[in-house]
């Protein structure tokens, strides 16, 4: 049966609306995909902003861990010497020469203590000087820091290689979480032998922190208020991309294995 | 008063926004509007006037425009891919086959009828030009408010006519050879339609980009 005109007629039109209708889901195609890429704009712009705030509260956190040390040392340590020193001068008998001249030998020795202790702290001070020298130097130089308190036995394995990162942020992050986990092994763990280890892994930096301290429940931990130090451990190794992995044993004491990629 | 139809009066209020907004722009290809809205519109009073009232064909005024037409827009696509380093040879190229093409249809057709088939051409290759415009849109990582710019609206309204124009174009021949006043009446609707969309979407990107170069004085 031959179509007639009106229906060829009918059909162009059918066909001009669906060619009209085509146009108009590309467009809502083009604009949705153009939403979601402002989305991921908007993300983008959240995440570096989470990372420099991090990076702030991080090198916030570094220099109050210095003061901290700071004040201890002042306090345990110069403080003792100098009080030694004022009470062994105002013990000295000018009349017993002898006994004197012990004594102020004695403060000499106390003196010079007082003054080396100083300088250390000196040193100290430039904490952040140090991480920007990289940061194998800074965690080498806060441990030995730790291992004049003749509390532990420490073990440093230094990597073959300088520096991992050219970007500074991430090695500041890094360390404050090597001084992170230091803290929790001294304020917690009881242990006697810290190991400390930093190579290659994968294209990646590996810390790796080993204690043979009383050990804890990683999960309970976690959940636990005072398990804000470990979760702020993850997070932080999350925000540069890498990982924390936390694992111990009650009794056997704990390993943490930081793993940030280059 | 047969002039006045709905086509000529959106095109002329099409060409008076383009004078409102585009002015004093400060791209060559933007400003241009201006001249080709105008001849547009021309085009369309002295094809009326030849056809309702000299009563004759009016089919060489819209081939003499066709060339116009193909100038023009083929120019702003390319000002509008010259960010993304598009060469000039591919204009070149286009151009000369266009006008290959044109010169074949008119000596087959005797210098007479309508040059359908380049117009039809033309359209899938101004169809392909909005998608390719699409394409680097789509590719491009840098994140751009499209219902905010100029060059999205006048890429939207270009492929609405040019596709759907097409189905009108490939059966050019047989609706003009009707005298079924039915068929005649449903192209001229569908081209009221597709005007209407084309120069909707041109006017709001004319006012964009006057919204634009308000805040960029740059583009003065």
């Amino acid at each position: 049966m031959p179509i007639s005109p009106t229906e060829i007629t009918a059909l162009i039109t059918l066909a001009s609306i669906i060619f009209l209708i085509a146009p108009l889901f590309l467009i809502i195609y083009v604009l949705q995909y153009n939403r979601k890429k402002k989305k991921h704009e908007e993300e983008k712009v959240l995440l570096l902003k989470t990372l420099e705030n991090e990076l702030l509260r991080t090198q916030m956190e570094v220099q109050e861990q210095t003061l901290k040390t700071i004040a201890y040392d002042l306090h345990d340590n110069i403080g003792q010497l100098l009080s030694l020193t004022t009470i062994t001068l105002s013990s000295i008998d000018l009349t017993d020469t002898d006994k004197a001249a012990a004594k102020i030998a004695l403060v000499e020795d106390l003196t010079s203590r007082s003054t080396k202790e100083v300088k250390a702290l000196s040193r100290l001070l430039h904490s952040e000087e140090l991480i920007s020298r990289g940061l194998f130097s800074a965690i080498e130089f806060e441990l030995e820091w730790i291992k004049r308190s003749d509390r532990f036995k420490i073990t440093f394995e230094k990597p073959d290689f300088d520096s991992f990162v050219t970007d500074s942020s991430k090695e500041t992050i890094v360390f404050r979480l090597f001084q992170e986990i230091i803290n929790n092994i001294i304020q917690h763990s009881k242990a006697t032998e810290i190991v400390v280890t930093l190579d290659k892994f994968e294209g990646a930096l590996r810390l790796n922190i080993q204690d043979n301290g009383v050990g804890f429940n990683v999960d309970e931990t976690l959940k636990r208020k005072n398990g804000m130090g470990l979760y702020n451990i993850k997070k932080r190794a999350a925000i540069i991309n890498g990982t924390a992995i936390i694992t111990s044993v009650i009794g056997t004491g704990s390993d943490i294995t930081i793993i940030v990629p280059y | 008063m047969k002039l006045i139809t709905p086509n000529t009066a959106i095109e002329f209020a099409c060409f008076l926004a383009a004078l409102l907004f585009l002015y004093k722009d400060k791209s060559a290809a933007w400003r241009l509007l201006i001249p080709y809205l105008f001849l547009t519109f021309v085009t369309e009073m002295i094809g009326l006037y030849m056809r309702l009232i000299i009563g004759m064909s009016n089919l060489k005024v819209y081939n003499t425009f066709l060339i116009l037409e193909c100038l023009f827009n083929s120019y702003f696509f390319f000002s509008l891919y010259t960010a993304y380093k598009y060469k000039l040879k591919w204009l070149l190229i286009w151009l000369g086959f266009f006008a290959a093409m044109y010169l074949t249809e008119m000596v087959y057709n005797g210098f007479k009828g309508f040059v359908s088939i380049t117009a039809t051409i033309m359209s899938v290759v101004f169809v392909l030009a909005c998608l390719y415009y699409y394409y680097l849109k789509l590719k491009d990582e840098q994140y751009e408010p499209l219902l905010l710019s100029p060059a999205f609206w006048w890429v939207c309204g270009t492929l609405f006519f040019y596709f759907g124009s097409t189905v009108c174009n490939l059966f050019f021949d047989y609706l003009s050879n009707q005298s079924v006043a039915y068929s005649r009446s449903a192209r001229y609707a569908i081209f009221i339609m597709l005007n209407i969309t084309l120069y909707s979407c041109w006017t709001l990107s004319f006012i964009c980009r006057y919204r634009q170069r308000k805040l960029q004085p740059s583009l003065h």
